[in-house]
């Protein structure tokens, strides 16, 4: 840094600042550098790694011996029935899961965005899942819908909707959906403590004034509220997307992707191809399919943000 | 009048019934952990703690090895926390503050990276810990974890430094500071609320992972809470008491944690957010 | 006005340098490999998954101790690997080239890491001819003639029932189906076995059983034999139990097996290893144990080699501890802490264990007829080829394909797998 510096010395002070209105032109990457370092070497290179992986031949047991494949491994996994499965498995998970996370994290920002005694603590208790630990979780879950002596299954055949046989991880129907109901519960507090803040910037005497005018509450919600909160529901509903895409220990702890694939997710069949079939080359294959629908999000979320925001100025 | 009343009534329940959807699962760790066998396995539940049973917790804690885990877990945590956050503002400074060449691509790698699931990167990581020679420390471990939520952290805190007016960097320049003078004294202290929010994720991140723990470790004196809790696990059997009352004191700090730095993550992360 | 400025930046990045410095070195262990040398003492870490056994665990760790107190050049260390992860976790390790000097794996995770030249050979570091070995078992751990692992424990399957319910054990499978119906009432089960793909190591045990019990065989060591006959009629067995709702559906082993112990579940097939949980778990659980009672008196035996890190640096101390381990009295207090199990060498069971678990004849009479859970002629493929095995079997029990399709199914994927 100094030494840049120096080297500029001919040039004036003035000169300096006039090019750039914060330090010399070199200032961003000095900032820039520390983390960039960081990143580019504990995910650049093992990023380029899987890169060149997911084109060869690889077992877990000698990651150093690759044989050069070409497209083998994506043409292997594209072909193949249970990888479509594996697809559309994720597709409904990530879609249940932003849905689920968002749309129960903005009732339940809307319930507690009111004044009422012990607001407070409700606010603070309701954010407690989002502390606990996933393996914790997993655990308990699995205790909860364990099927001869899980609390669950006690409620439901009390209720009268008990599942037969009370299997519910076990069963191709009910695993997914246990699996998201607990994947919801650990994202809602999340959702709606961000949308809680949102909720703030919502301009009372706007609401107010539209319920004087006898509008009702959709209408009140749909035209002020929900303008004020779609940038933050947009972007949450991308971050929930992304993370449900990469989401492992829960799934994995709960029911490794079964029974009968039925909640083998992309990450899932990602680590059984590497760690229990020992395919590296496969298992990279799967990891960039993932990465690749990740980037088709996030670049279909701008596309779509850069239109609301043109309709808005119209 | 008496419809006003009902909806009042009705939202009473909604809020107490999130509440109970909210800590329902740990309440049952706790219970489950305090039943003897026979009630664990009794025809109807039990739905308070048996406290006669509490010698599970003391137990687990006079074996020493759970409170062994928690340290490491807490190191873990504490070293990440730093290390994202040390890195995460000068990125998120350069992020806000200047436009220079490679500043859309520097965006799209820091998002690119938090779609890189943790079982992708496990065995390209192993082999380049074992070149730096980093497996089976906590070192490692906090390197790894931190190479994993410094984008996210970056991003959060890129946002609130967003929310900062530039006027008052401008009176400091005028004063002659210097841009990393300027980022200490006034935006740091402006952020400080997104500081704490990031700092959250940070912790809550390498408190609970697991998949880099369970491979990079392997002496017992450095192994994480996550990794000791899966370890109880057995193949003949699984002593369900005992995995709770871990889980349960795992779940603890990081829900302390939490409440603690709790009304400054409000804060932040609606900067944080909003602005994206 | 300048000159200071800079130094205060260049004093706070040398203090984060520094602070980092400091911090490593204060938390970071020096590992290299799992071995390590310090002050003349080598120390070897050493991976079994039995660590985790509240039954089994503390035992084991007593007798290592006994090791590292006779001699004081070398240490044991328990290395820490949850069971759940442990072949995924260890085989990671050692493909990397690092990992815990000695193992204890189970067969099919042995048979890959040997294929993959990952396990030491054992011919010049142990002599095994000073020692007695256990035929039958031995021969596994040699593969053309190269011997990667030796025995730590071998144990054979076989009924256990619960002796205040069942008088009389049955004899035949329809006696045993009809046992396991009768007593099964309310929240008593007459069975239990593992069924679900997140065990999908323990369902293959399982039903290796029924496998061989009904004749059957994987594979008749050149091809493949998945969907044959006979093991379509033992896998109808095995899904019969499963239909007829005599076994907790959905249960982990975990849960099924304190059920056992509580008297929730009347009978279970499982290994020798079990006698001793069960007896320090619950002390006053009435249980005995006798031969499966299949058509063909041929179960499965976890074979379990204690085997040396082809990357260790400390190879020669490795084996030293594994020659300790086959001395004769170490034997017998290996062979004490797992019960019901046998280890590398004949040992005789002592009055008194003879007398705490009088059924241990039992068990050692069933050591010839008993297979280790692998696929002969196909044992580094075992991992690969049970997961298929397993999938399909479970499609098969939740109904979504009959089973013969299940078999055919899998032994398409498999002989295709194989190549």
């Amino acid at each position: 840094m100094t030494v840049l510096e120096q080297t500029r010395a001919p040039r004036s002070e003035a000169a300096r600042r006039r090019r750039s209105p914060l330090g010399s032109r070199w200032t961003p990457y000095v900032f820039l550098a520390p983390a960039a370092a960081f990143i580019i070497l504990f995910q650049g290179v093992p990023l380029a790694q899987e890169i060149y992986l997911s084109f060869t031949r690889t077992s877990l047991l000698n990651p150093t011996r690759s044989t050069w494949v070409g497209l083998e491994n994506y043409a292997h996994i594209f072909g193949d029935d249970d990888f479509r499965r594996t697809l559309r498995t994720t597709l409904v998970y990530v879609v249940a899961c932003v849905a689920g996370s968002v749309g129960s994290g903005l009732l339940v920002a809307l319930l507690l965005n009111r004044n009422f005694r012990g607001r407070g603590i409700a606010r603070a208790l309701v954010t407690v899942p989002w502390a606990a630990p996933g393996i914790a979780v997993a655990l308990i879950a699995t205790w909860m819908l364990n099927p001869q002596y899980g609390i669950v299954n006690r409620f439901l055949n009390a209720i009268g909707l008990g599942v037969p046989g009370g299997t519910i991880l076990d069963s191709p129907t009910y695993a997914l959906p246990a699996i998201l109901v607990t994947t919801i519960w650990q994202l809602f507090p999340l959702t709606s403590v961000v949308l809680l803040s949102a909720l703030q910037a919502v301009p009372k005497d706007l609401t107010e004034a539209a319920t004087m005018d006898g509008a009702g509450r959709w209408w009140t919600f749909r035209a002020v509220t929900w303008q004020v909160i779609k940038p933050t529901v947009g972007l949450l509903a991308l971050l929930m997307t992304i993370w449900s895409i990469r989401r492992f220990e829960l799934i994995w702890l709960m029911t490794k992707g079964g029974p009968v694939g039925s909640t083998e997710t992309l990450v899932i069949d990602l680590y059984a191809q590497a760690f229990d079939s020992k395919q590296l080359g496969t298992a990279a294959a799967i990891g960039m399919v993932g990465v690749v629908i990740s980037l088709i999000v996030i670049a279909g979320s701008r596309l779509v943000a850069r239109g609301a925001a043109k309709e808005g100025l119209r | 009048m008496n419809r006003l009343h009902i909806g009042l009534t009705l939202r009473i329940v909604a809020v107490l019934a999130v509440m109970g959807i909210a800590v329902f699962p740990l309440y049952w760790m706790f219970v489950t952990a305090l039943s003897s066998d026979a009630d664990l396995f009794a025809s109807e539940a039990r739905l308070w703690p048996d406290f006669s049973q509490f010698g599970v917790f003391v137990d687990a804690l006079a074996e020493g090895e759970t409170v062994r885990w928690l340290r490491n877990s807490l190191v873990i945590a504490v070293g990440t926390t730093a290390m994202s956050i040390g890195l995460g503002i000068p990125l998120g400074y350069a992020l806000s503050r200047f436009s220079f060449r490679g500043k859309v691509l520097t965006t799209v790698v820091l998002l690119l990276t938090q779609m890189l699931p943790e079982a992708l990167m496990v065995v390209p990581l192993f082999s380049l810990f074992n070149r730096f020679d980093l497996l089976d420390s906590l070192i490692g471990l906090i390197l790894a974890n931190s190479a994993f939520v410094l984008p996210i952290v970056a991003l959060i805190l890129k946002g609130a430094i967003d929310g900062i007016p530039r006027e008052l960097e401008e009176a400091g320049r005028v004063d002659g500071a210097r841009p990393l003078t300027m980022l200490v004294r006034i935006n740091v202290p402006l952020i400080a609320p997104s500081i704490a929010a990031a700092a959250v994720i940070a912790f809550f991140h390498a408190w609970n992972e697991f998949v880099f723990a369970v491979t990079f470790i392997y002496a017992p004196e450095t192994q994480p809470a996550s990794v000791g809790i899966a370890s109880f696990i057995g193949e003949v059997g699984t002593p369900v008491q005992t995995v709770m009352a871990v889980a349960f004191m795992f779940t603890l700090p990081a829900v302390a944690f939490y409440l603690f730095a709790q009304k400054y993550v409000v804060a932040g992360m609606t900067a944080g957010a909003v602005k994206g | 006005m300048r000159k200071p400025r800079v130094r205060r930046a260049t004093v706070a990045a040398a203090t984060v340098v520094g602070l980092a410095a400091v911090v490593s070195t204060g938390c970071g262990s020096d590992s290299g490999s799992g071995s390590g040398s310090d002050g003349g003492v080598t120390t070897l870490t050493f991976a079994a998954s039995t660590f985790g056994d509240p039954g089994r665990g503390p035992q084991l760790q007593e007798w290592i101790d006994e090791f590292n107190a006779s001699q004081d050049e070398i240490r044991v260390e328990a290395a820490s690997v949850p069971y759940p992860t442990f072949g995924q976790t260890v085989l990671t390790q050692m493909g990397g080239g690092e990992g815990p000097d000695l193992v204890r794996f189970d067969m099919p995770e042995f048979e890959a890491a040997s294929d993959a030249g990952l396990i030491a050979p054992l011919d010049d570091l142990i002599d095994v001819s000073e020692y007695d070995l256990l035929e039958q078992p031995d021969q596994f751990m040699v593969h053309d003639d190269v011997r990667h692992g030796i025995i730590f424990e071998a144990s054979n399957y076989a009924m256990f029932y619960n002796a205040d319910l069942i008088p009389e054990p049955p004899t035949t499978y329809d006696a045993f189906f009809e046992t396991a119906q009768a007593l099964t009432s309310g929240d008593v089960f007459g069975l239990a076995f593992r069924q679900t793909e997140a065990e999908e190591a323990g369902v293959w045990q399982d039903i290796f059983n029924y496998v061989y019990g009904f004749g059957g065989a994987w594979s008749d060591g050149e091809n493949l034999t998945i969907n044959s006959p006979e093991n379509l009629e033992g896998l109808q067995a095995y899904k019969d139990l499963y239909d007829a709702n005599v076994i907790p559906r959905g249960a982990d082993a975990a849960t099924f097996r304190r059920m056992f112990a509580e008297g929730k579940v009347a009978m279970e097939l499982n290994n020798g290893g079990y006698a001793t949980h069960l007896r320090a778990e619950s002390p006053d659980l009435n249980f005995n144990v006798a031969p499966i009672p299949f058509p063909e008196r041929s179960q499965g035996a976890i074979l379990a080699p204690i085997v040396i890190n082809e990357a260790s640096s400390a190879k020669d101390e490795a084996a030293t501890f594994i020659q300790w381990a086959l001395e004769p009295e170490n034997q017998v207090s290996l062979q004490e802490i797992l019960g019901a199990s046998s280890v590398a060498t004949a040992t005789e069971r002592t009055p008194e264990s003879l007398q705490e678990l009088p059924f241990l004849p039992t068990f050692d009479e069933l050591t010839d007829s008993s297979l280790p859970q692998i696929v002969l002629g196909f044992e580094a493929q075992t991992p690969d080829i049970r997961k298929i095995v397993v999938q399909n079997v479970i499609a098969a029990l939740q109904g979504t394909v009959d089973l013969q399709t299940a078999l055919d199914t899998a032994q398409e994927q498999a002989t295709e797998l194989v190549g």
